[in-house]
């Protein structure tokens, strides 16, 4: 027998029934966590929250709700139960109600009564499972029926709820991608709800580091974005991404932006194409700044081998940077000057300088097989010029996997080179 | 004991034991622990991940398939079990009760191919299922709720595939939508623009090598990117700076093999990994060394070690991710 179990526990039922009560009370909760019912007591002392003298398996204040980790499973259970239980006589009931579309819903219908079990039931339930994809999908069945723009607004509460402790749940952000989609053409603040979504993945992704799930939301936000917008979120995340220079997904999503300015309808009308390019020229040099300040850091040296391939690409000879090859040489001339600088190994040999150059070396590499194949002339004078020195701080590092691995790619890379000359 | 613990007592008494003891896959442990994991439903673990049940189910009997020891599952209890998941629609849910979506559908139909019981499907319905959830642009819909991710495109191909159903989708459509989720680091992301992940790669190559469309994928590109995932420890990352995890020796080392460029990482160092991640108590394999082991980790790294020909393996499909003699038993007769 286990000591002095709480009363509740003997009915789980009336752990959910607590659970949705306090929910129900406070609308404005906005962060969930899960605690080991030893941290409650210090938590209670100094404050006059709002937990059940009959047990500790809540514990809420300021907006905050606790959950002991002690009852995650018998509630799981129970909320899980309540909520299917509820369902099979939801899909029961459902074929009736809609023989009679046109009827207008008497508020205390058997129908209403149970869409009103099921939303809470399934909120309870996704806090616990945030990845139950039969719980969101009844609430989609639901808000849809109803066509209520403040239902939609509520899911993206709840999503928002459900992702304070389950920041990675790929069912959560999906259902916040269905939402927006289904209120996209019908809202008139759409730009913003855009704000808010990369506010609220901003912040995510602040607490949960290199979160695939939050970047791909905001990434998928990103073609909603008037060109304003696309701009605004530019400059106003450079600095967050400077002191995250590690985080790859935050990168790409800068990429993602950098890429929709090269739309057709955005860089080809002749007013825009200057401010574009300004644009451009003002990431390419701010990304240096990083390379050489943050030794050896995988992120920031991908995320220049994309600036510099479009650089070449769409701007360095073309009319509107003002020149045409001569712009392509010179940039080419940095480039070799950044590896030049970025190769040296101090005697003290640390890892990240070992690192440092080696991406120095594989981002030469990658540019001279990402130049145009008419580039040949231009192709063989990189190489020529600093063939030999990326070879050997590929031979420095040769000892190390990640040294055998260049070794092997240079090889290629020298195999590819001569073929296309 | 922890395993750690059991490490250094080892060490003590006898270096060369625990060389010998790390040194090698403990078939039997990993036997054991899927098959007590099978029957255990009650625990928390097992409660809270109970809804993609028939992915854990596929992920268990692979597991024991490459190990040689499938027949030690009851198979009509699987089998009807897996039915029982199966709704009007044609689609399966993750357990019974719970809705359909692509992501069960192919669990489902991978499990019964393991079984050779795939013709106990009503095929021209799971097939219509799967069909009806092509978008115009070619890409696919997971469920009737419209996300859209090319690990979809993947499910509903290598599903159809498996059910010889190719016919009723849109092929060329759908190659053309993954082709356009290829990002300029030759990766592949789950949606156009979407940034490159290793398992979104795994979904692409795949499907593109089950499409006979392989000649669409810059192999230098993406196998230079794939490559790089390979850390010091030996183990692979699935995006750059995260640290080494089990599952990506599956999913890189899968698409490295479809490209044809395996031989650019080092592949002992890989199975030294991998053989590090094992719970020699328990049996299990997990994410990295010293963490808790699950079924999903212990799939990826006995599948990862297949594709490596560890010696007493089965050998597995990279694309289809089923042994190859269920693959051959499919497709051959």
């Amino acid at each position: 027998m286990s000591e002095a179990v709480p009363s509740s526990y003997l009915d789980p039922s009336s752990l959910v029934y607590q659970l949705e009560s306090i929910l129900e009370s406070d609308p404005l909760i906005d962060e969930v966590g899960f605690v080991h019912p030893s941290q409650f007591a210090s938590m209670s002392d100094t404050s006059h929250a709002n937990t059940s003298d009959m047990d500790m398996s809540f514990w809420s204040k300021d907006h905050k709700l606790g959950i002991s980790t002690e009852s995650i499973h018998p509630l799981y259970i129970a909320a899980k139960n309540a909520f299917m239980s509820s369902l099979q006589q939801y899909k029961m009931l459902i074929p009736l109600h809609s023989k009679k579309v046109d009827n207008i819903s008497a508020t205390s219908s058997p129908l209403t009564g149970l869409e009103n079990e099921l939303m809470k039931h399934s909120r309870a339930l996704l806090l616990l499972s945030c990845d139950f994809g039969t719980a969101w999908n009844c609430r989609k069945e639901v808000v849809l029926s109803k066509q209520n723009i403040r239902l939609y607004l509520d899911e993206l509460s709840l999503s928002s709820l459900v992702l304070s402790c389950s920041p990675k749940s790929e069912r959560t952000w999906s259902h916040r991608r269905w939402v927006i989609k289904m209120i996209a053409g019908k809202c008139t603040n759409l730009e913003e709800i855009l704000k808010n979504e990369s506010d609220l993945a901003n912040r995510i992704a602040e607490k949960s580091k290199m979160n695939y799930r939050a970047w791909n939301h905001r990434c998928w936000l990103v073609s909603y974005m008037p060109e304003s917008q696309v701009i605004d979120e530019l400059i106003k995340y450079r600095d967050w991404a400077g002191l995250h220079v590690a985080d790859n997904s935050c990168f790409h999503y800068r990429t993602r932006l950098m890429s929709r300015t090269l739309e057709d309808s955005w860089y080809k009308q002749d007013l825009k194409a200057t401010e574009i390019c300004q644009l451009w020229k003002e990431e390419i040099t701010w990304s240096e700044i990083l390379n050489k300040r943050y030794i050896g850091r995988e992120a920031l040296w991908l995320y220049r081998r994309f600036l510099s391939v479009c650089w070449m690409k769409h701007f360095a000879g073309h009319s509107h940077t003002g020149g045409s090859g001569t712009h392509l040489d010179l940039f080419v001339e940095n480039e070799i000057k950044l590896f030049r600088s970025c190769k040296m190994i101090p005697d003290n040999v640390f890892e990240d300088y070992q690192a440092q150059a080696m991406f120095a070396a594989t981002y030469i590499m990658w540019l001279i097989k990402e130049m145009d194949e008419d580039e040949g002339m231009r192709r063989r004078s990189v190489v020529e010029k600093v063939g030999e020195e990326v070879e050997q701080v590929v031979n420095k590092t040769l000892d190390e996997v990640v040294g055998n691995r260049l070794h092997q790619l240079f090889n290629l890379e020298v195999v590819v080179i001569h073929t296309k000359l | 004991m922890t395993k750690n613990d059991m490490f250094t007592y080892l060490l003590g008494v006898d270096g060369d034991i625990k060389f010998y003891r790390m040194g090698q896959l403990a078939a039997e442990k990993h036997t054991k622990y899927i098959l007590q994991i099978e029957k255990k439903k009650d625990d928390i673990e097992s409660a809270l991940t109970e809804h993609l049940r028939i992915n854990g189910a596929y992920w268990g009997l692979t597991t024991l398939d490459i190990l040689g020891n499938l027949k030690a599952v009851e198979q009509e209890a699987v089998i009807s079990w897996v039915m029982s998941c199966q709704h009007e629609s044609g689609g399966f849910g993750g357990n019974i009760g719970h809705d359909p979506h692509l992501l069960y559908t192919l669990s489902a139909i991978q499990i019964l191919s393991l079984f050779n019981k795939t013709q106990i499907l009503n095929i021209p319905k799971v097939s219509t299922y799967i069909s009806t959830l092509q978008n115009k642009d070619g890409s696919f819909s997971g469920d009737k709720w419209g996300e859209i991710d090319t690990r979809f495109s993947y499910l509903a191909i290598c599903s159809l595939s498996l059910l010889k159903s190719l016919d009723k989708i849109n092929v060329e459509k759908a190659v053309e939508y993954i082709i356009s989720c290829k990002n300029l680091d030759g990766g592949f992301g789950c949606t156009p623009g979407a940034e490159s992940h290793s398992g979104q790669i795994f979904c692409c190559v795949g499907a593109l090598a089950i499409t006979g469309c392989l000649h669409y994928v810059d192999k230098d590109l993406l196998g230079w990117w794939l490559c790089e995932r390979q850390v010091k420890s030996g183990g692979l990352n699935g995006r750059p700076e995260k640290l080494p995890d089990v599952c990506y020796s599956w999913w890189v080392l899968s698409s490295l093999i479809m490209i044809d460029r395996v031989d650019w990482i080092d592949k002992e160092k890989l199975v030294k990994f991998i053989l590090e991640c094992q719970d020699f108590e328990n049996g299990g394999i997990s994410d990295r060394p010293d963490d808790a082991v699950d079924v999903f980790h212990t799939y990826f790294g006995v599948a990862g070690l297949s594709l490596l020909e560890y010696p007493g393996l089965k050998a597995i499909d990279p694309a289809y991710a089923l042994p190859v003699d269920v693959i051959n038993r499919l497709f051959l007769k």
